[in-house]
């Protein structure tokens, strides 16, 4: 504790947003299980997770949706808004998951009453407005209502509305999902680009390659929980030693032969065909699996070596994140 | 900051009128309630146009004043613009006096149509100006108590039009039978006289009669201080209920919701 304060002191002025403790319950349900973090200034964090992680509702108690439960604490540029939200929400603007627009507004009426609820002169909400609607290709769609747009015309409109405010921290909850692959860049880019300018940025996201080619670190949560926070790069790191062998046998084998297999490696059929299992010592795993094979005349046909991807070592952490708990349980 | 928080008002406000006073409800409970209501009372019964009058003027302002301020924030709940207001830099007191200003507003232009009309097609007469400025004093806190009320049924975190709905119903209805709207005080007898009082739209009608008849069972001025007791008193409950359901509205509702769903597939 004297530590972290000392810390702080020292980093304050770095520190875009810091939560401490966060938890929500829904009923029986821990959706977030005390999560902590920081987030620099000018930094891309991805929070990514399976479905039902709690990414949403982590955003959710972050940005003063959901009340703060328990010693729960936030923290933006070293300032405490943990019992005055309303104030400091300037700071923050908001991509949500769906679209949370006024869908019997249109366009322009949303960005209107948008602006001016942060407090925008109207010329000046005009100015941007037109800017970004011109810049997410969306000016012709200015006077349609907010309900007849599609998903990824709203998905853009939600980002004109959370940059029409200019604030520093963006957060975005899975700006991409559902956006066909040329917006996908496109929103991508324009991610990137605000980082550019020196936004702080909180994005979550399913996509281990979208995190792993834009954030300079990943929060990994599963469960409510925050498993890993790392960058992209030790987090692979990491794994580095982890390889995925693939290997295919020719002909039929017997279920003795079977047998003998499953002591060396865990036999997992893919979908080509080949049996794939990873290693954290590949050398000695080939060296073995051939000396069996010989032995007991099996075939071996084929055979890869692939380094461990973002998304193996995402899985792989959920996956032990699972057995650890049910090793618990038991 | 003061500036700042009335422009978020306004902005809030025109936007509950703009969206959602085309809403069914809004139109139903609003609109079409009070006039066939009015016609069913009237027809084939000999009321004198004074009292047609009042009573109309009446239970227009209470109508239509509870007509959108129920609806708003179950309505948002649903459609999530909830969370981008809960999320944007909006205090719970703006949001609802947004709803309030909203339902007057709405409330107060209906009626002062309905009374304009009436004076000028039935020449309803008053007994001076002053009369006519009291009773459109009296029709504006009634559409700011009307407004409380439809806003106190909405604390129930529920995102259904039609749960609040029916609520509001149970309440309006017996409010408006022991007021002294279809039967004059003076007729009533004094036990019942009594109930009427346990309806704000008795100090309304009582005030009424005055500006247009002269002939009032209260004090004008105690009408008027009940009228303000009322909006006080619900301006408070208001205030501690939403307090305290607001930020469960996004995260109950779905969670009920889901238990009932989990219910049902057992
Ligand atoms: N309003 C709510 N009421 C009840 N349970 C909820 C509510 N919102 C979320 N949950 C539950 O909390 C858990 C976390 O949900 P959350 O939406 O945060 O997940 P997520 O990580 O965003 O998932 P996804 O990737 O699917 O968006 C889930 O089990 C979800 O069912
Ligand atoms: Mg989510």
């Amino acid at each position: 504790m004297i530590e972290i304060s000392q810390n702080q002191n020292l980093i304050t002025e770095l520190v875009a947003i810091k939560v401490i403790n966060l938890i929500k319950r829904f009923g029986s349900l821990v959706a977030v299980n005390d999560v902590s973090f920081e987030i620099n200034q000018g930094e891309i964090v991805g929070i990514l997770g399976p479905n039902g992680a709690g990414k949403t509702t982590t955003i959710r108690l972050l940005t003063g949706v959901f009340q703060l439960e328990n010693n729960a604490k936030i923290e933006i540029f070293g300032d405490d808004i943990t019992h005055n939200p309303t104030k400091y929400k300037k700071n923050f603007g908001i991509v949500p998951e769906i679209s949370n627009a006024f869908s019997d507004y249109s366009v322009w009426q949303n960005l209107m009453f948008s602006g001016g609820i942060y407090g925008i002169s109207k010329d000046e909400i005009e100015k941007r407005s037109k800017k970004l609607l011109t810049q997410f290709n969306l000016i012709d769609k200015m006077y349609f209502k907010t309900k007849t747009l599609s998903k990824g015309l709203k998905q853009r409109l939600n980002l004109c509305l959370a940059l029409l405010h200019d604030p520093p921290i963006l957060i975005l909850d899975e700006p991409t999902s559902g956006l066909d692959p040329i917006s996908v860049n496109l929103m991508r880019n324009r991610i990137l680009k605000l980082k550019e300018e020196g936004k702080t940025i909180l994005i979550t996201t399913h996509d281990m390659r979208e995190a792993q080619n834009m954030c300079d670190r990943i929060l990994i949560m599963n469960k409510g929980k925050i498993i890993a926070d790392e960058s992209p790069d030790t987090l692979r790191e990491q794994f580095k030693s982890t390889s995925t062998i693939l290997f295919k046998i020719d002909g039929v084998i017997s279920s003795e032969q079977e047998r003998i297999l499953s002591k060396i490696v865990k036999l997992v059929k893919d979908k080509n065909g080949y049996y794939v299992f990873s290693s954290t010592n590949a050398l000695r795993d080939i060296s073995n699996l051939f000396q069996t094979s010989k032995e007991n005349d099996i075939k071996i046909s084929d055979l890869k070596i692939k380094e461990t991807s973002l998304e193996e070592v995402f899985i792989h952490l959920i996956k032990d994140d699972l057995t650890s708990e049910e090793g618990m349980a038991k | 900051m003061i500036q700042d928080s009335l422009t978020r008002i306004w902005l809030l406000s025109k936007k509950n009128i703009t969206l959602y006073i085309k809403k069914g409800p809004v139109l139903i409970f609003g609109l079409m309630f009070p006039f066939f209501m009015t016609l069913s009372w009237v027809i084939g019964r000999k009321i004198s146009l004074n009292l047609v009058f009042i009573g109309i003027i009446a239970m227009t302002s209470f109508f239509t004043a509870t007509a959108i301020s129920p609806v708003v924030l179950p309505i948002e709940t649903r459609e999530k613009s909830l969370e981008r207001i809960l999320s944007s830099p909006i205090s719970l007191n703006e949001i609802l006096i947004g709803i309030i200003l909203a339902s007057t507003l709405y409330s107060l232009f209906i009626t002062s149509i309905i009374t304009i009309i009436f004076v000028l097609i039935f020449s309803v007469g008053f007994n001076s100006l002053i009369t006519i400025f009291l009773m459109f004093f009296g029709i504006g806190l009634m559409s700011i108590l009307g407004s409380l009320l439809g806003l106190l049924v909405a604390a129930n975190p529920t995102d259904m039009t039609s749960d609040v709905m029916i609520i509001m119903n149970l309440i309006k209805f017996p409010l408006l039978f022991i007021s002294g709207i279809f039967v004059p005080l003076q007729m009533m007898p004094f036990n019942l006289v009594f109930i009427s009082f346990l309806s704000p739209i008795t100090f309304l009608t009582d005030l009424l009669r005055f500006c247009v008849e002269g002939n009032n069972f209260f004090l004008v001025q105690f009408d008027i201080l009940m009228l303000i007791f009322w909006i006080i008193s619900l301006s408070i409950v208001n205030y501690i209920l939403h307090k305290k359901t607001m930020p469960k509205r996004l995260s109950e509702t779905a969670s009920k919701k889901k238990m009932m769903m989990k219910k049902n597939m057992r």
